[in-house]
């Protein structure tokens, strides 16, 4: 917890008038009974009106400062505790954007999405009642023992006997609760990613008529929710009746022990009924601490979950390093071996090639032979687990990351848009890039004549993942994203596979003018002649690596793909 | 300084004057929504009345309890300690003990059920929503952002669940107490009852003053929290590109943004609401200042008596105390109907039309026919996606559909599986308009095989079982057989039982592509869509593929889209598109004869 409200260090003097003006309030309100008093004793009984009439005005005039002083508290008390929110989430959100991949694993976007709002929500509330009404109770329960105690400490040390077992008794409740609420929060993650999981899927689950399966399925996940949230409310509401009868037991103590107290003269019956006035005070002031009790639980399971991200062991994405390069363009992989962190299983293994800068390598191998693996080395996704990739002739990890990703172009096989207009999506390859630049790059993708045609052209708002486009369209919009910022390496991961034969060889020879090292997978045997080299993977080893003509004599795999491919082709032609 | 009060802490306002001015419309409708909203919730609650009735006789037993104590005590005082005869005093304080235990425990019991209730109501929301989510037509969720209907689950409804778990309860007792208080005030003095009472109006007056704010910004704050669980949601799905395109800094810059608007209107929504308590504590002391002055005064003449002052200062903090208890809930209460308004307003959202309930178990037969079928997409770009298409596939026959992207070809599909409905013509099967046709008859007879293989959080054969629920486990090794998949999955470290992970990312695209074809091979369909289907396979893979899925679409009417003119050439039927019109169709053969835009493809393949 300690991480996280450390976050208030900013707004500790707010936090401080805050407080202030709550102790204001309570001053206020407890002077109020004495004023009464005077009234009844100095005035009524003494008959005098004007005495009435001025302890009536004071009694207003105490009304109105502890009003004022609580109505600024609202101020100060939301604005600390929004603003500590607004921090935390801040910082959360800049450590998940400096998480290296692999971290995403661990921590998978619907965890993080509740972090990001349920639990910050959580620890907001706490504060905020904090600095409203979170110290009343306790000090309304000191006041009352302090007073008791004057009052006569021989009856008052009843009151306190119970204490310390009270005391024990919250801090187990406490471990408890923040146990079972850190439950509940897991399980809301769980509640999370099945919706998400199901709105990323509405069409297949539809198209296999599974909407009543999932709901099923929901009512288990929802279902666990709510069990453990009765749970865990469950244990928090034993806290109340337990210190009401702790309370109320040792009142009865006061009143038998009081009783002989005063057949003994060591007690006068007005002592015994204030203590029990006082008792009864701090009676009514503990049903607010088991509420207080609960909310700091349920922040503290929060708080624990925060840091848990906050403090992850992750060393996190290298941000200095080389800005310049040595060599623009060139690309070394040094007999690199990959695994994936936390697996034992070796999915590229001894791969070496280099290329020269403007050089075309083709990647080519089945499903599952460590194509995208071998490209995400070169951005520094991950990190090869043995041998060196260099890029520009540096060591990736000797790059300030930043600088490093700034000059690739990476179309991902899955093209993944983003809320806003195409033309916000295009310029995140290059901020503040001008509509000409844009619509240059879009025209080499051979996207720009589509976009025009739309009746608000790149204004056109692109909806959740590209909804609104098709399959094809959101590609070519991917690859005009990369080309806008002139990379001068280009990767592109299979990301012309639903383009259509004509529209793919334009984008191709529109390719072939950039000055950009590319490096690219394909299937097609066609398009992979158009690069200068090729490199066949087989279950993560090259297994052969040359110019087209070079692996037709090396390797039978490559000769009986360009075989088959090739028969198709005649065949098309008859 | 005046600047320092309306923009204090330097917030601008979220409501401006002409906001406020705009409420007589508004008003109307907000009550309503406000007492729909909460009838709403009540339905919920009743229907657990028997549990209810219980919990609510409970906050009764135990209010009366925690009267009957201090009352008793009194009764001590005055009959044993006072006159100090101590005999039988015994008694009376074991009854206390009996008094305290039954408070304890009817406290316990009514928050033990009453939690029950809640999160039972909590439960039925969530279930609701997430099965409305199953019924709404998929054009629902291309308008909306994945992250801002999960907040709607998780964040919206969390404020219900807490505003209930306490403030039931609190709002009934608070309703016994208050009217318990005031019918002995009455009867004690009913001038001072009157004074007591002046603060009501002034108290419902300045409430109303705040919630008429309150309300509306906790409907945006609500709004910003689901705002910016879109903008999170997406862009960590899309850390990667985040990543590669090195836009961590605009990223945050949005994320400020969207944050910064949370911080506004939850900073006015928390003050403004602050403000309720403080006014009700005032009023209180105010009411308190005038019992005990205006009271003195008339003691003075001799009207009321000094105790009964005592009795009614005491009881007019006892009567306002529970409205204190309300106004303190205000906060939560004010965010969970914020929140249960949000959830409601999805729940109301119009379903998938509903279906006409006939022989909903007969196995068609598989002719399809477009019959000048017309349609565009909601609030779509173009203009039409697909405009006057007709065409007709035999049983059992391979149908291709080419042409460039964007010209129509999986629209196609989605019409056919009626995702979308036509916005003119029809499509039959079998001579049946689909329109009449179940949704649960038609759909259980395709299957889909779609460009971006997606697959859920669970094993592997649960996965490949999606198609077909009560699959043994032989017939899942069958299908993955099939489909090639059988290799690879034999190679993960659990075989079938291997989990996949949140984004599938332990395998790669194409051996997805193959759990999707598996599943759709179990699912055993009558017509078969593949739209890409082998578009991220590797050639020697898809040539096995070809075999599987040739035998699979063996008898059964295919729908196939291919850009690899290899996969179409085995169809017997081509069906070119362009702009969503048919420019042509006909057999391989008959296609390459004409020499139109097919063969101008072909040839432009070879190049």
């Amino acid at each position: 917890m300690k991480t996280v409200f450390s976050y208030t260090k900013p707004y500790s003097f707010l936090i401080g008038v805050a407080l202030f003006l709550m102790l204001l309030e309570l001053v206020v309100e407890l002077l109020q009974p004495l004023v009464i008093a005077s009234i009844i004793d100095d005035g009524i009984v003494a008959g005098d009106q004007d005495t009435i009439i001025r302890l009536g005005l004071v009694l207003m005039g105490l009304s109105l400062i502890g009003f004022l002083s609580g109505v600024v508290n609202s101020y100060f008390a939301s604005h600390a505790s929004h603003s500590f929110s607004f921090d935390v989430r801040r910082a959360v959100y800049e450590r998940v954007q400096s998480f290296s991949l692999a971290m995403f694993n661990k921590f998978p976007a619907s965890g993080l999405i509740t972090r990001l709002t349920s639990d910050i929500q959580m620890i907001q509330q706490v504060l905020y009642m904090g600095l409203r009404i979170m110290l009343r109770a306790p000090l309304i329960v000191i006041g009352s023992m302090v007073m008791a105690f004057v009052v006569n400490a021989q009856l008052a040390i009843y009151l306190v006997i119970v204490f310390p077992i009270l005391l024990v008794f919250l801090y187990v409740m406490v471990r408890k609760g923040v146990v079972y609420f850190s439950f509940v929060q897991r399980r809301l993650d769980k509640v999370n990613r099945m919706v998400q999981e199901n709105l990323q899927a509405v069409r297949l689950i539809k198209a296999y008529l599974r909407g009543k399966y999932e709901a099923n399925r929901f009512s288990e996940v929802a279902g666990a929710l709510k069990t453990d949230m009765v749970k865990a409310f469950r244990i928090m509401e034993i806290i109340l009746p337990i210190l009401l009868f702790g309370m109320n037991v040792s009142l009865l103590a006061v009143i038998w022990f009081g009783a002989f107290g005063i057949q003994s003269g060591d007690a006068q019956i007005g002592e015994l009924v204030a203590i029990v006035n006082y008792a009864m005070r701090m009676t009514g002031a503990f049903s607010m601490f088991s509420f207080i009790i609960m909310a700091f639980a349920r922040a503290k399971a929060s708080s624990d979950r925060i840091e848990e991200v906050l403090l992850a062991d992750d060393d996190g994405e290298a941000v200095n390093g080389a800005t310049v390069p040595l060599r623009e363009g060139t690309v070394r992989f040094d007999d690199v071996s990959f695994a994936y962190p936390g697996t034992s299983r070796r999915v590229l293994q001894h791969i070496s090639f280099e290329l020269a800068p403007r050089e075309k390598l083709a990647i080519m191998g089945a499903t599952g032979s460590g194509k995208t693996s071998l490209l995400q080395l070169i951005p520094r996704f991950y990190e090869a687990t043995e041998g060196s990739v260099s890029v520009h002739g540096r060591d990736v990890r000797e790059w300030d990351l930043q600088e490093l990703r700034k000059t690739i172009g990476l179309v991902p096989q899955q093209s993944m848009l983003f809320t806003g207009s195409i033309s916000n999506n295009l310029s995140w390859g290059k901020e503040q890039a001008a509509l000409w630049e844009l619509q240059g790059a879009a025209e080499k993708a051979q996207i720009d004549e589509t976009v025009q045609r739309f009746p608000k052209g790149y204004e056109t708002r692109v909806g959740q993942k590209g909804v609104n486009l098709s399959g094809g369209q959101k590609q070519r919009l991917s690859i005009a994203r990369a080309l806008v910022r002139k990379p001068s390496i280009l990767i592109l991961d299979d990301s012309t596979s639903a383009l259509d034969v004509k529209t793919e060889s334009a984008l191709w020879a529109e390719l072939d003018k950039e000055q950009a090292t590319t490096l690219l997978v394909t299937q097609k045997v066609r398009t992979a002649m158009r690069a200068d080299r090729i490199l066949l993977l087989e279950d993560g080893v090259a297994s052969a690596y040359g110019t087209h003509d070079e692996l037709l004599n090396m390797s039978p795999l490559y000769r009986e793909i360009a075989q088959s491919q090739q028969a198709e082709e005649v065949d098309e032609y008859v | 300084m005046f600047n320092a009060i309306r923009r204090p802490f330097g917030y601008e306002p979220v409501l401006t004057k002409e906001d406020l001015k705009k409420s007589p419309d508004n008003k109307n409708e907000r009550a309503k929504n406000w007492k729909s909203t909460l009838l709403r919730i009540w339905k919920l609650v009743d229907e657990q009345r028997t549990l209810l009735i219980i919990v609510l006789t409970l906050v009764f037993v135990s209010s009366a309890m925690a009267l009957l104590g201090p009352f008793l005590i009194g009764y001590i005082i005055d009959t044993y300690i006072v006159p100090g005869a101590f005999e039988g005093m015994g008694l009376i304080i074991g009854w206390l003990v009996v008094v305290y235990v039954l408070h304890s425990v009817t406290l316990y019991l009514q928050n033990y059920w009453m939690v029950g209730i809640a999160q039972q109501v909590v439960y039925q929301m969530r279930a609701g929503l997430f099965g409305h989510f199953q019924r709404l037509p998929v054009s629902f969720f291309d308008k909306r952002q994945h992250g801002e209907l999960m907040s709607r689950m998780t964040n919206d409804i969390e404020n219900v669940s807490s505003t209930l778990n306490t403030s039931f309860i609190q709002v009934f007792s608070s309703i016994l107490t208050l009217v318990g208080t005031a019918v002995v005030m009455v009867f004690l003095s009913p001038i001072l009852t009157v004074l007591t009472f002046i603060i009501i109006p002034i108290m419902y007056w300045s409430v109303r003053w705040i919630t008429k704010r309150t309300g509306r910004l906790y409907k945006e704050q609500q709004k910003a929290v689901g705002d910016l669980n879109g903008m999170i949601e997406e862009t960590i799905s899309g850390q990667k590109i985040v990543k590669a395109f090195s836009q961590e800094d605009r990223v945050m810059d949005e994320f400020l943004v969207k944050s910064e608007r949370l911080r506004r209107n939850g900073f006015w929504a928390w003050t403004y609401a602050g403000f309720i308590p403080k006014v009700m504590n005032f009023l209180n002391n105010g009411s308190f200042a005038i019992v005990a002055g205006v009271g003195g005064l008339l003691a003075l003449n001799g009207s009321v008596t000094i105790g009964v002052i005592v009795i009614f200062t005491e009881y007019s903090r006892q009567f306002t105390r529970p409205l204190n208890d309300l106004a303190n809930q205000f906060n939560t209460v004010l965010s969970a109907i914020a929140g249960a308004e949000r959830v409601f307003a999805i729940m109301d959202e119009a379903e998938e039309a509903d279906d006409t309930k006939h022989n909903a178990e007969k196995r068609l037969e598989g002719k399809v026919e477009f019959d000048n079928v017309s349609f565009k997409y909601e609030g779509a770009e173009e203009e039409w996606t697909i405009r006057n298409l007709s065409f007709t596939v035999e049983t059992g026959q391979t149908a291709a559909f080419v042409g460039a992207t964007g010209a129509g070809k999986t629209t196609v599909m989605q019409l056919l599986a009626r995702f979308y409905d036509v916005d003119e013509g029809e499509i039959r099967i079998d001579g049946t308009p689909i329109g009449a046709m179940p949704r649960e008859t038609l759909r259980k007879q395709i299957a889909f095989v779609l460009q971006d293989p997606f697959l859920f959080e669970a094993s592997v054969s649960d996965n490949i079982r999606y198609g077909k629920l009560d699959a043994s486990d032989e017939e899942v090794v069958e299908a993955a057989k099939q489909a090639n998949a059988h290799d690879f999955i034999s190679k993960l470290p659990e075989g079938y039982d291997t989990v996949l992970s949140g984004d599938g990312s332990m395998i790669s695209q194409g051996q997805k592509q193959l759990l999707s074809i598996a599943r759709a091979l179990i699912a055993d369909p009558v017509i078969l869509l593949l739209d890409e289907a082998t578009s991220s396979i590797d050639t020697v893979t898809e040539l096995k593929i070809q075999e599987a899925l040739e035998r699979l679409m063996e008898g059964r009417t295919s729908f196939v889209i291919a850009h690899r003119l290899n996969t179409v050439r085995k169809a017997d039927f081509v069906y070119v598109m362009e702009l969503g019109k048919l420019v042509e169709s006909g057999s391989q053969d008959e296609l390459l004869k004409q020499d139109g835009l097919y063969a101008t493809m072909l040839a432009d393949a070879k190049l």
